[in-house]
């Protein structure tokens, strides 16, 4: 990984349906290392795009991204990147439903060459970390919707990924449950100090980061400090 | 977690559609496996039929369609007898015919002289020493509830047996020795024998008599193996054909099967390998585990199969007509040949399948409904 921010993007475009649609709109975004970053905004303004865009899952048409190093409009190993230097909180938990939530969390680990075994207690060790060590072997339809997000964190952390994006982690939950993940992702941050990129449309969410970022229109309108 | 569990657990996950698939391959191994083994053992007892008495090969007429309509002047086993190398030769006339309860009775007709050379132990009574008499195998003899001094009809013509004898092979016990002028009689065949069986001389390789036998005579037609025997009966080489052609038709109708399976499963998991795309799993990751899908449906289909072959040919086996000319056959490459089938039907099949579910970008596939 290379010194400086952790997440460097210029002028990022990107279109869809030949061009008609334009997501992003010369967004530029730059989150150190250790950051807390809200991205806030109306429903539209691309601020699922730009996540999709940081954990590589597509790439830019223009601009220029580099996250950990990583020129991802031209990394040709994108699912590398996905495996070791970012993990993913959708809004909907997205397990696997025929898994137990220490199979879930086990999923990202086949890209690393780590044993069944180690595996296996990593995938323990993380599910004690956010607090459903004693869920181990219930399936997504045997855990409540907070516990599945929890699992969801914990298979986020599975390969230590110095970058975890939310999408509207709580977006699926009722206010107590969204609280008690919201609480568990600055925890986890802060004790295994990665970066939290959260995307939300709900300012209560993003006035917990360290940094807000205020997107319309497809790129960044604001850039205040949270709080 | 192994990865070989996740590839279970996605297999067992649609209960109901595995063990349908399952059922539709193995129904393709099954018949691979019945045909397969039947052929292995008619093929078998061929081989045992051409060293009868421990001959080293039998003649027969060349170009006959079929061994038993094989059709060669008496004079001819003196011919044969005086080539060089041979040992000892010596005429059967096969002939059969329906017998009371049983369908197909085989009536060898020999020269007194040549009893010696047949290598059957007599249990009871004698060898034939005059016309209308029979030295009956000791299992039809069972069956017909005959014995020494008893009498069967053989083509409107009352035979005495005069003798049981045990040994010999499957086809032997199936019938009876009589006389050759008797057997002639009976088949109203004229002077002729079906074919010539050929002890080499000691020391001499029984190939190299058979290429000298075939030299002097273009009537002449050895056998020793399975391939030269089905070179004479062409029923061998259209039950191989025939046996070829299912093995085809229950490779592209499993691989169909197992296609229309997978693509289903893949397409409802459209959502699910997006998320694994989007964890970090590469494409080829993802062909592993749906080809590891296909495989293990395909080799559970095969095992069923397999079984199911075992029982279907016992099961075809207990119909009297069929149970005593067949011996079926289980060589090793039979089951070689079930497996190789299973897994060229679960590649093809899931190919197609996995490379779809790769070429899919891991953001269209999450945003799958």
């Amino acid at each position: 990984m290379s010194d400086g921010p952790l997440v460097v993007a210029e002028g990022l475009v990107k279109r869809y349906e030949g061009g008609r649609i334009s997501a992003l709109a010369g967004m530029s975004l730059t989150v150190e290392a250790g950051e807390f970053v809200g991205i806030i905004g109306p429903s539209g303004c691309g601020k699922s795009t730009l996540l999709h865009l940081l954990a590589a899952l597509e790439r830019p048409d223009e601009g220029a991204l580099r996250v950990a190093g990583h020129d991802l409009t031209s990394h040709r190993a994108l699912n590398h990147y996905r495996a070791h230097h970012v993990g993913i909180v959708f809004q909907l938990h997205n397990l696997l439903p025929n898994l137990t939530a220490a199979e879930n969390v086990q999923i990202p680990m086949f890209e690393t060459g780590l044993s069944p075994r180690a595996r296996r207690v990593r995938a323990e060790e993380l599910l004690e970390l956010v607090g459903i060590s004693h869920r181990l072997g219930n399936r997504p339809t045997e855990l409540s919707g907070g516990e599945r997000q929890r699992v969801a964190i914990a298979r986020a952390l599975a390969n230590r990924p110095p970058l975890v994006l939310a999408d509207e982690p709580t977006g699926s939950l009722d206010s107590k449950a969204g609280g008690q993940v919201l609480d568990l992702l600055e925890e986890v941050r802060v004790a295994h100090g990665v970066t939290l990129v959260l995307v939300t449309h709900d300012p209560g969410i993003a006035a917990r980061a360290d940094r807000l970022v205020e997107m319309l229109d497809g790129r960044a309108v604001s850039s205040p400090r949270a709080g | 977690m192994r990865f070989a569990t996740l590839v279970i657990r996605n297999v067992v996950r649609q209960r109901l559609r595995t063990v349908l698939t399952v059922l539709g391959i193995g129904i393709g191994v099954t018949t691979v496996i019945a045909l397969g083994a039947i052929t292995s053992g008619l093929k078998a007892s061929s081989v045992e039929m051409a060293h009868t008495g421990g001959a080293d090969f039998m003649v027969a007429q060349k170009g006959a369609a079929d061994l038993s309509f094989s059709t060669l002047p008496a004079s001819d086993i003196a011919s044969v007898a005086a080539t060089p190398g041979v040992s000892a030769a010596w005429g059967v006339l096969i002939h059969i015919s329906r017998v009371a309860s049983v369908p197909y009775f085989f009536t060898y007709g020999v020269e007194p002289t040549s009893f010696d050379q047949l290598d059957l132990t007599i249990a009871r009574g004698r060898v034939p020493r005059g016309s209308r008499e029979l030295l009956i195998g000791v299992k039809v003899a069972g069956d017909l509830g005959l014995d020494v001094g008893s009498t069967v009809v053989v083509e409107h013509t009352t035979l005495e047996v005069v003798g049981v004898f045990e040994g010999g092979g499957r086809y032997q016990q199936l019938g009876g020795y009589t006389l050759l002028a008797t057997a002639q009689a009976l088949a109203r065949s004229g002077d002729t024998v079906t074919v010539v069986y050929v002890k080499a001389t000691e020391g001499t390789d029984p190939a190299a008599v058979q290429r000298r036998i075939e030299a002097g005579s273009d009537r002449f037609a050895t056998i020793a193996t399975a391939a030269e025997y089905g070179e004479v009966d062409q029923g061998l080489e259209v039950l191989d054909a025939a046996n070829l052609a299912i093995s085809m038709l229950a490779v592209v109708i499993g691989a169909i099967g197992v296609m229309n399976t997978m693509i289903m499963s893949v397409f409802e998991r459209t959502r699910e390998i997006g998320v694994l795309r989007a964890v970090g799993w590469s494409g080829w990751r993802v062909v592993r585990m749906i080809l590891g899908e296909s495989i293990a449906l395909c080799l559970v289909a095969t095992v069923v199969g397999v079984v199911a072959g075992f029982s279907v040919t016992r099961a075809v086996l207990l119909v009297p007509t069929i149970g005593s000319l067949l011996s079926p056959s289980y060589p090793a490459g039979l089951f070689v040949r079930a497996v190789v089938i299973a897994v060229v039907v679960a590649i093809v099949g899931a190919l197609y399948p996995a490379l779809r579910a790769v070429r899919l970008s891991p953001l269209e596939a999450l945003r799958h409904e």
